[in-house]
């Protein structure tokens, strides 16, 4: 690895939470760098706080009011003399104000350069800066719409189903699919209070929906010294809600020809923005197999850890580095083996349209076994906020090969045992085991396609065998109950000092 | 011995069961017509691992809060409560009182009102949206139980709510 010099990253502050901060942390640790948690009213007790090495509390519960707080971050690492920060994905890991308030600060930022950011952060900019840097893009508003009027011309003009989509976006929030005219003006309505609450930016634009599009992504790093290399790419076309569920590397559709393509567009990309640092260039893929770029996200993924297991490269040292100064890999150097396939673990309810599903989380029990990666960011008797993101884990398998990783991870979901909140585990496990997903012949309208056939089904000839543990249990428990008050009752009278004091009476005539 | 009735389908179906315990660990249990000798073992506070007829079937028992369990076997969930006499009858009794005309719609999870869809004196059909509630960052619509007219809101919008807090009446 080459430097340039500079004092390398001796503690650092992760301003996230949940299980990508904790993530982040065991890199660190494995690197021997400091950490510091930094934690709102409601995370005192996050797993996060406790695997860093020194944590400061920012603030009240809502994120507005603390993880979004910029002058917060900042004051946290003053106080505890860090000289760096991760962000993470989400709150204000694609903010460039953020990342120019710690260069103010002589901290360093564990990501893009402002610049890129500004380029890449708001959707519309990097639509037109992709344009330019001759990079296809879906057909959609130049510029984000500020009245709602005019977005739904807009809309009517291009034809319908649009998508609503947060200028700040990411990760689905504030994004709305649009198939009518005459649900426009209610869905936009969402889709700004939505981004206004995730990103504290409700600007909105709006863009063609591609029929049937896949979902496919290409990650993308490069150093200061202006290198830039792909890693290869992530599927990610298992969405529901415009939220990804299941991520894979390889795609089925990619073959080497188009992925080598795809790869050189995405470098092509980074480079125009003069990026450093981890990136993903998000494309959809059409029925045609045509690919068009939809956004650059200027952050390390939640899905980061397929990419992880197919080059064998641990993409949060790899920031670090690049952070401090080093080199990508050479591009002849990155290999990719095998398949991987990440499940995402919500607290929700899938038999109660996906409800999220917050309180205590009575007894947890994480898979293990060959092939398996957990990146949890919860423990048993953690109580899951209502504030934040309702996922919970990650659960990866590798394989040598797509059926294998795809067998490993149901087994593995098999395992996964979560009590005291509900969980779209079985949900994940009916996505990996339908026909559609086996033969890889899916898109981005696979949740809804199949919604009646993924959602949980009890097999009837189970209920008595679930009776049966009910009632031993309860049984155990009544006898367990009868036990405990027999002994009070039992010992409490062998005890009793007026039963001692009758005995030693009639003993020995009175008690000395 | 013990003796029970298992509520399943939201207590609209009853189901009587009997413990009794053979040795430690070994019980035999009759549910319905069935007779089953099982020897369950606990593997952890929520883990009940029985042998029936030599074969190794894992329950994981959740319990919910009032009495409310959910069993898991394999991937088939089975929300039911487990009743004893006593608890039968007060609830048999319990349920006559239970009022058709008015019915509550209460928020599902701890959040925030974001928007309140309706007003009072508004004639409403069952699964129409009566106000959009936040959590977790996504937005939500409770939905009216049934057709009927919104006879009281408790619920302003801005408002933080408890699980299961009173939003509004519909009748």
């Amino acid at each position: 690895m080459a430097t340039t010099g500079r004092k390398p990253i001796a503690k650092l502050l992760v301003a996230n939470r949940g299980e990508i901060a904790v993530r982040v942390m065991r890199t660190c640790r494995e690197m021997g760098i400091r950490t510091v948690a930094v934690y709102s009213d409601a995370d005192r007790g996050s797993l996060h706080v406790r695997t860093a090495d020194e944590a400061v509390h920012i603030g009240p519960s809502p994120s507005r009011e603390s993880y979004l707080v910029v002058e917060r971050i900042v004051d946290a690492c003053r106080r505890t003399g860090a000289d760096a920060v991760h962000p993470g994905y989400g709150f204000l890991s694609e903010k460039a104000t953020f990342a120019r308030a710690l260069v103010e600060a002589g901290i360093t930022f564990v990501g893009p350069l402002a610049e890129s950011m500004d380029a890449m952060g708001v959707k519309t900019t990097a639509r037109a800066n992709m344009k330019r840097a001759g990079v296809p893009t879906v057909p959609g508003s130049e510029g984000p719409i500020a009245d709602p009027e005019e977005a739904r011309r807009f809309a009517d003009s291009i034809g319908y189903p649009v998508m609503i989509k947060a200028a700040a976006g990411g990760g689905g929030k504030g994004m709305k699919r649009c198939d009518r005219a005459e649900d426009f003006a209610g869905l936009w309505a969402s889709a700004k209070r939505e981004s206004a609450g995730a990103f504290g930016d409700d600007r909105l634009y709006v863009e063609k929906f591609l029929e049937k599009p896949r979902h496919v992504e290409i990650q993308v790093f490069a150093d200061e010294h202006g290198n830039a290399v792909w890693l290869g790419e992530r599927e990610c076309s298992v969405q529901r809600r415009q939220q990804k569920v299941i991520e894979e590397s390889p795609s089925c559709i990619l073959d080497e020809k188009m992925r080598q393509a795809m790869g050189e567009v995405a470098v092509r990309a980074a480079r125009a923005v003069n990026y450093r640092g981890a990136g993903t260039v998000e494309f959809l893929v059409d029925a045609h197999r045509s690919f068009y770029f939809l956004e650059m996200n200027t952050r390390l993924q939640v899905e980061h850890p397929v990419t992880e297991l197919c080059t064998g490269l641990d993409l949060v040292r790899l920031q670090i580095d690049v952070a401090n100064g080093g080199t990508v890999p050479r591009q002849e150097d990155v290999v990719r083996r095998g398949h991987a396939i990440e499940a995402r673990i919500y607290a929700e309810d899938p038999a109660k349209q996906f409800m999220p599903s917050p309180g205590r989380i009575t007894y947890l029990r994480i898979p293990g076994g060959p092939g398996i990666r957990d990146d949890s960011g919860v423990y048993t008797g953690w109580t899951v906020p209502q504030f934040y993101d309702p996922m919970l884990s990650k659960l990866l398998a590798w394989a040598p090969t797509r059926d294998q990783a795809a067998g490993r991870l149901v087994r593995a979901l098999g395992e996964y045992v979560l009590t005291g909140i509900t969980s779209n585990v079985n949900y994940l496990a009916r996505v990996l085991d339908h026909p559609a997903f086996r033969s890889g012949e899916y898109d981005t309208g696979f949740c809804a396609r199949y919604e009646k056939e993924l959602l949980p089904r009890a097999d009837e000839r189970l209920e008595h065998l679930a009776v049966v543990a009910a009632a031993i249990q309860q049984h155990r428990r009544d006898r367990a109950e009868a036990e405990a008050f027999a002994i009070r009752g039992g010992s409490q009278a062998a005890t009793s000092r007026w039963v001692k004091l009758g005995r030693s009476r009639v003993l020995r005539g009175g008690l000395r | 011995m013990s003796s029970y009735v298992a509520l399943l389908d939201g207590g609209k179906r009853e189901v009587p069961v009997e413990v009794r315990e053979l040795r430690p660990g070994v019980y035999e249990v009759r549910t319905g017509e069935a007779l089953h000798v099982v020897d369950a073992h606990d593997y952890g506070e929520h883990l009940l691992q029985m042998l029936v007829d030599g074969s190794c079937r894992l329950a994981v028992i959740d319990p919910r809060g009032n009495g409310q369990l959910r069993v898991r076997i394999d991937d088939s969930v089975f929300p039911m409560e487990m009743l004893d006499e006593r608890k039968l009858r007060l609830r048999r009794a319990a349920g006559k009182f239970t009022a058709e005309g008015k019915q509550f719609v209460t928020a599902a999870m701890p959040g925030k009102i974001v928007k309140v869809l309706v007003k009072v004196g508004d004639a409403v059909r069952e699964g129409q949206g009566l106000m959009v509630v936040e959590a977790m960052k996504m937005e939500n619509e409770m939905k009216s139980p049934k057709d009927g007219k919104v006879v009281e809101i408790t619920a302003r919008e801005g408002q933080t709510v408890e699980g299961n807090a009173k939003l509004c009446a519909v009748e």
